[in-house]
């Protein structure tokens, strides 16, 4: 018996090891892989083409065949979308997991639920059919832009936001609610003040992956305003470019290796790019929490 | 209105035919009793009796657990008049404001020492920091946790012992200046002597606030207590007399006879 637990538990052991490894294998593999492909693209006129790298941050001057714009855009696209739906997702959480009751929280958490079973060419589609109806009846000089693409974007993301608040603030001990109403907080004050800053970690996890999905959703934004050679967003009804419609475009229709190898290159920088926005949301979460715990910052 | 039998202290809380259930399931019926000020008053009875829905009936905290259901009435000496915790005008928070509660277990908030006494303060009571800086300094001190802080006041409250964290609980109570202090089995999960440190502490604060303490201690009871209540399956409840409690095997027999 002893034996027979003791093999059982050997192999659970090392089966976790081993699905561990692979887990941070698959990163690196992809991570040395993309480096090795974009190898050959590697330089300034990558990112600017032959225009000169000051002029274009700086000045705004246009850039041909460097994918300068095309970071502009998804950053420009992955801010705007959450911050539609954090505040949406967040508050959407916090009404599920606080005040929905009875019929109208099932109907309301089956919606999002729905909604997050929904795939992102549809939600394009929508955003697309969307337009049209603006056109025929609003606005007839509408088009696809920033704005629509950063729209349809949020609504893909926001099912994230709504369970990962909804469960994490669910998930608190109840103890919490009954300490800060013993010391004469109001519902509302134990919410906002002890009960949301406690699932912050938790919400963060929901914008990790809000931004990561954002940044790399290609259906979305092809069918909303995405277009090769836009240039950089100059407003938010206007078309720009992105990263990984880039990468989508070069690779379906490369007609040299070394397109080919820019494809790479751009989605090593998409990569990156959302590594470091993923580091500004972490930081800002950690100083939203110091605040929280000790009342002022360092 | 005024209680007209002469008792040595004036009443502070006066509770009639009260009657909490949840879910339907009566937990306490048609209880009456009258909670002298100062004390500590003690509520014994055996687990399940009643005795901490009792307790936060008195300040409504019952309201935050599901399926409660609460009749009957609760009066309270605030500020030297007869005010009705379940009157329609009476908000619950502001009940609970002058009603201080400390629990069984030391429920410390998952901040800083200082922020745990500062957080309620400025929510609850929308205090300026400069204020309530000294209102922290002074609730540390009247439970003797300020020599033990007062050099990592901005560290993780979770990083004192259950002695102290349970004194923080008590800090935090009193900062917020109540004149009712409940206190549910307040040493229940503490060691001999943090045990000790909290009844030295309940012994000096009998004279500033009305102390109602739920406890299973049959020698904590008859240490520190004033006053001894009895609870019987939430529906009766006795007065002990004084020379009862007072005597270790008088007060033993007679909790043989009444749970």
């Amino acid at each position: 018996m002893t034996s027979k637990s003791s093999f059982i538990d050997k192999t659970a052991m090392a089966g976790s090891w081993l699905s561990t490894l692979l887990t941070m294998a698959v990163p690196a593999v992809l991570l040395a892989f993309l480096l090795h492909r974009s190898m050959p693209a590697w330089s300034v006129s990558l990112f600017f083409g032959e225009t000169p790298p000051l002029d274009a941050m700086l000045h705004g001057e246009p850039v041909f065949d460097g994918i300068w714009p095309a970071c502009v855009g998804t950053v420009a696209l992955v801010a705007l979308s959450t911050l539609i739906a954090i505040p949406l997702g967040v508050a959407s959480g916090i009404y599920l997991a606080e005040y929905a009751h009875g019929r109208l929280g099932t109907l309301f958490s089956f919606c999002v639920d729905m909604l997050a079973g929904i795939p992102s060419v549809l939600i394009g589609l929508f955003g697309f059919s969307l337009l049209l109806l603006i056109r025929k009846t609003v606005a007839p000089d509408a088009n696809t832009g920033l704005l629509l693409s950063a729209l349809c974007l949020a609504i893909l993301v926001l099912p994230y936001l709504v369970s990962t608040t909804r469960m994490s603030i669910a998930g608190l001990p109840s103890e919490l609610r009954l300490t800060g109403a013993s010391l004469g907080l109001s519902h509302n004050q134990v919410v906002g003040r002890i009960l949301l800053p406690s699932a912050m970690p938790g919400i963060f996890s929901g914008v990790i992956l809000a931004i990561g999905r954002a940044a790399e959703d290609t259906a979305v934004i092809l069918l909303t305003g995405a277009v090769a050679n836009a240039g950089t967003p100059g407003s938010l009804t206007g078309n720009y470019e992105a990263l990984p419609f880039f990468i989508f475009y070069l690779s379906a229709e490369h007609q040299s290796p070394e397109e080919l190898a820019q494809a790479f290159a751009a989605a090593l920088v998409l990569l990156c790019l959302t590594g470091v926005m993923l580091g500004f949301a972490r930081l800002l979460q950690a100083r939203l929490d110091q605040k929280w715990k000790t009342g002022h910052l360092n | 209105m005024e209680n007209r039998t002469p008792e040595l202290n004036p009443t502070a809380i006066r509770i009639e035919n009260l009657s909490i259930s949840f879910d339907g399931r009566h937990v306490v019926s048609g209880l009456n009793l009258k909670i002298p000020q100062g004390g500590p008053t003690f509520l014994l009875g055996r687990s399940g009796s009643g005795k901490t829905t009792l307790l936060r009936a008195i300040n409504r905290l019952n309201e935050c657990l599901p399926g409660c259901e609460t009749n009957g009435s609760v009066s309270l000496k605030l500020d030297g008049e007869w005010q009705e915790a379940y009157a329609p005008g009476m908000h619950a928070e502001d009940l609970r404001r002058r009603v201080g509660m400390v629990f069984q277990t030391p429920n410390v908030l998952p901040l800083s020492i200082e922020r745990n006494i500062s957080l309620p303060l400025e929510v609850a009571l929308s205090m300026p920091r400069a204020e309530s800086n000294a209102r922290v300094e002074q609730a540390l001190r009247d439970v003797h946790l300020w020599d033990e802080v007062k050099d990592r006041l901005t560290a993780p409250s979770i990083s004192l012992s259950g002695g102290q964290q349970q004194r923080l609980c008590l800090a935090r109570a009193l900062a917020l200046q109540p004149q009712i202090l409940l206190l549910d089995e307040p040493t229940a999960s503490l060691d001999f002597k943090a045990a000790q440190q909290i009844e030295e502490l309940l012994d000096e604060l009998k004279a500033r606030y009305t102390l109602v303490v739920v406890s299973h201690s049959l020698g904590q009871a008859h240490r520190i207590a004033e006053h001894v209540f009895v609870l019987r399956d939430g529906n009766r409840i006795d007065a002990l007399p004084r020379q009862t409690f007072k005597d270790k095997d008088m007060l033993l027999a007679a909790m043989d006879e009444l749970i």
